[in-house]
């Protein structure tokens, strides 16, 4: 088991956002989390990536206690994320977005930033021809030179994946990385999970299109007002009448 | 690679320049040409905080500290001045340290607001202290570096400045400097790549804040005489307008609005009095007219002129 959520609580006010959830994910899977607006999904991806303190509950990932660990530590142990609302370093363009990204794989000590040691070279080197790779992988070469905010939305979103694999995670956190895309841009990210998830990286993504999530998920977890409702496969989840009555109200749940 | 090698000879042609310049200069140039150096350490420095994404309205603190550090250190206790010097950077790189720690949680303009009511605070500090920092009136007979030609000093901040640069630029061009620029863009990307980006932001405000006390510490050993109203509200703020108007986006933007800005008022010997117009004037129109700020005046001029002949070129069609 990669990741572990027990009885994970948190408030918003007086407002449970995400009220007892527990939640597992097995080493390898793709898993979906689906949920109306507004259930708390991307709450919960808050709360694992550490951007969130729980109110109570916990999160074992990896064999290491995360509950309150700081977000960029998360990052250290293998835990990735791309964001619903990309936050790209705008003035950068598409290949220092990712280069910039290699953080952890980079020598970013003063003295090696200041006297350019051969430690510090070889490293940056090893950065750039991944980097490249990278970029590679999610078919973004044509547009290596333009800044960041200059990038179509779609783009932006599959560059934010490019960067999110500079980590090399080994959980990677998808919230809606096909929100707000064309039929194109779409295949484009989708093919690119894909190839995330043949790498090697076990997979948590939210999204709204139930389609893809059903056609892409190994496991399916359904939450609704901040409750886990259901958990399972696409096809017992499909069938499943509370999740049919969180989505489409009492009546359908013949 | 062309680009480059123009502008390497073009920063060697200015260092020679410089280096001559005692030879064709009388002493009161020279005494405008140190102030200058010091000054660009300053707005240098703040620019290593500024690309951080914090805009610092109290930066002159750091100077203040580094000078009455290494001043009342070589005065006092008559400890030499190549060790209280950098003891005056240093203890500026930590108090930038110990001020970050907190305020790093701070952002935007709550961050500048904060650095501001901190940069008010330290220079009050000299009332505690009295016998010591010689309260508002200011710290008289400072020990000084040389003697009394300026030929020595002179050479000695342009060295002092140039190593700074060095520094500066190595820092900024590095691994370093882009995970500085990438905290300031997007925290949140920043933090989910591994960066602390709350500990870079401490770790700009600590080389920022060192550098700023070793131009301070220079400047009381070169002045022999230091006062609050030095280091106050209105020098943090100047430093800020040299910085905006040069161009906060490049290297040399603090460098070039530096040497402009502060040598305005001297320029206009009689009319000294309409100095801060003639600086408001400047900082308008970078606002206004030059983002770039004054570095990026040459490109801004080929865009005017394109888009006038583009007018031009409209009109005769029609």
């Amino acid at each position: 088991m990669l990741l572990r959520t027990i009885g994970l609580t948190r408030y918003f006010g007086g407002l449970a956002a995400v009220s007892n959830v527990d939640m597992s994910i097995d080493e390898g899977q793709i898993v979906g989390l689906i949920g109306p607006n507004g259930a708390g999904k991307t709450t919960l991806i808050n709360l694992i990536s550490g951007f969130l303190r729980p109110s109570s509950g916990s999160i074992i990932f990896d064999g290491h206690d995360v509950t309150r660990m700081k977000p960029h530590l998360h990052a250290r142990i293998g835990i990735g994320r791309c964001f619903q609302a990309i936050p790209l370093f705008a003035e950068f363009t598409t290949f220092e977005n990712i280069v910039a990204s290699f953080y952890l794989s980079a020598d970013t000590s003063l003295w090696g930033s200041l006297f350019n040691t051969r430690r510090y070279r070889r490293k940056e080197k090893d950065i750039l021809k991944q980097a490249e790779e990278n970029l590679e992988f999610v078919g973004l070469r044509e547009v290596k030179d333009e800044l960041g905010k200059n990038l179509p939305h779609g783009h932006q979103k599959v560059l934010d994946l490019a960067a999110a694999l500079a980590v090399k995670p080994k959980l990677l956190l998808l919230d809606e990385p096909i929100g707000g895309m064309d039929q194109d841009e779409a295949d484009l990210a989708l093919k690119a999970i894909k190839r995330v998830h043949a790498g090697g990286a076990t997979i948590l993504l939210v999204e709204h299109n139930v389609s893809v999530v059903m056609g892409l998920c190994d496991r399916i977890v359904v939450i609704n007002y901040g409750r886990k409702i259901a958990e399972g496969t696409p096809e017992e989840v499909r069938g499943n009448a509370e999740v049919i009555r969180a989505y489409f109200g009492g009546d359908y749940a013949a | 690679m062309k680009r480059n090698r123009v502008s390497g000879f073009g920063i060697v042609g200015v260092i020679v320049l410089l280096s001559l310049a005692p030879l064709f200069l009388e002493s009161y140039y020279l005494h405008l040409a140190i102030l200058v150096f010091i000054y660009v350490m300053m707005t240098s420095s703040l620019r290593t905080i500024y690309i951080s994404g914090q805009m610092s309205l109290g930066h002159a603190a750091s100077m203040a500290i580094g000078a009455y550090t290494s001043a009342m250190l070589a005065k006092h206790l008559g400890w030499p001045m190549w060790f209280t010097m950098p003891l005056g950077g240093l203890a500026a790189m930590i108090v930038g340290v110990l001020v970050g720690l907190p305020f790093s949680r701070l952002r935007a303009i709550y961050f500048s607001m904060a650095s501001l009511f901190f940069g008010m605070m330290v220079t009050t500090l000299v009332a505690l202290a009295p016998e010591w920092t010689g309260h508002y009136a200011g710290l008289p007979a400072i020990p000084r570096l040389f003697g009394f030609s300026k030929v020595p000093y002179y050479y000695f901040f342009l060295a002092l400045v140039l190593l700074t640069l060095l520094i500066l630029y190595r820092l900024e061009h590095s691994r370093l400097g882009m995970t500085v620029k990438s905290v300031a863009q997007s925290y949140l990307a920043a933090s989910s790549r591994g960066i602390n980006e709350r500990g870079i932001r401490i770790l700009s405000l600590g080389i920022g804040g060192f550098f700023a006390g070793i131009a301070g510490a220079g400047y009381a050993h070169y002045a022999g005489f230091i006062a609050p109203e030095s280091f106050g509200v209105m020098p943090s703020i100047f430093l800020l307008v040299y910085l905006l108007a040069g161009g906060k986006g490049s290297f040399a933007g603090p460098i070039v609005g530096t040497a402009v800005l502060y040598l305005i008022p001297y320029a206009m010997a009689g009319f000294e009095g309409y100095a801060p117009f003639f600086q408001a004037a400047a900082l308008f129109a970078v606002l206004y007219l030059i983002p770039d700020g004054i570095v990026g005046l040459p490109r801004q001029i080929m865009s005017w002129v394109r888009r006038l002949r583009d007018r031009k070129k409209a009109e005769y069609a029609a």
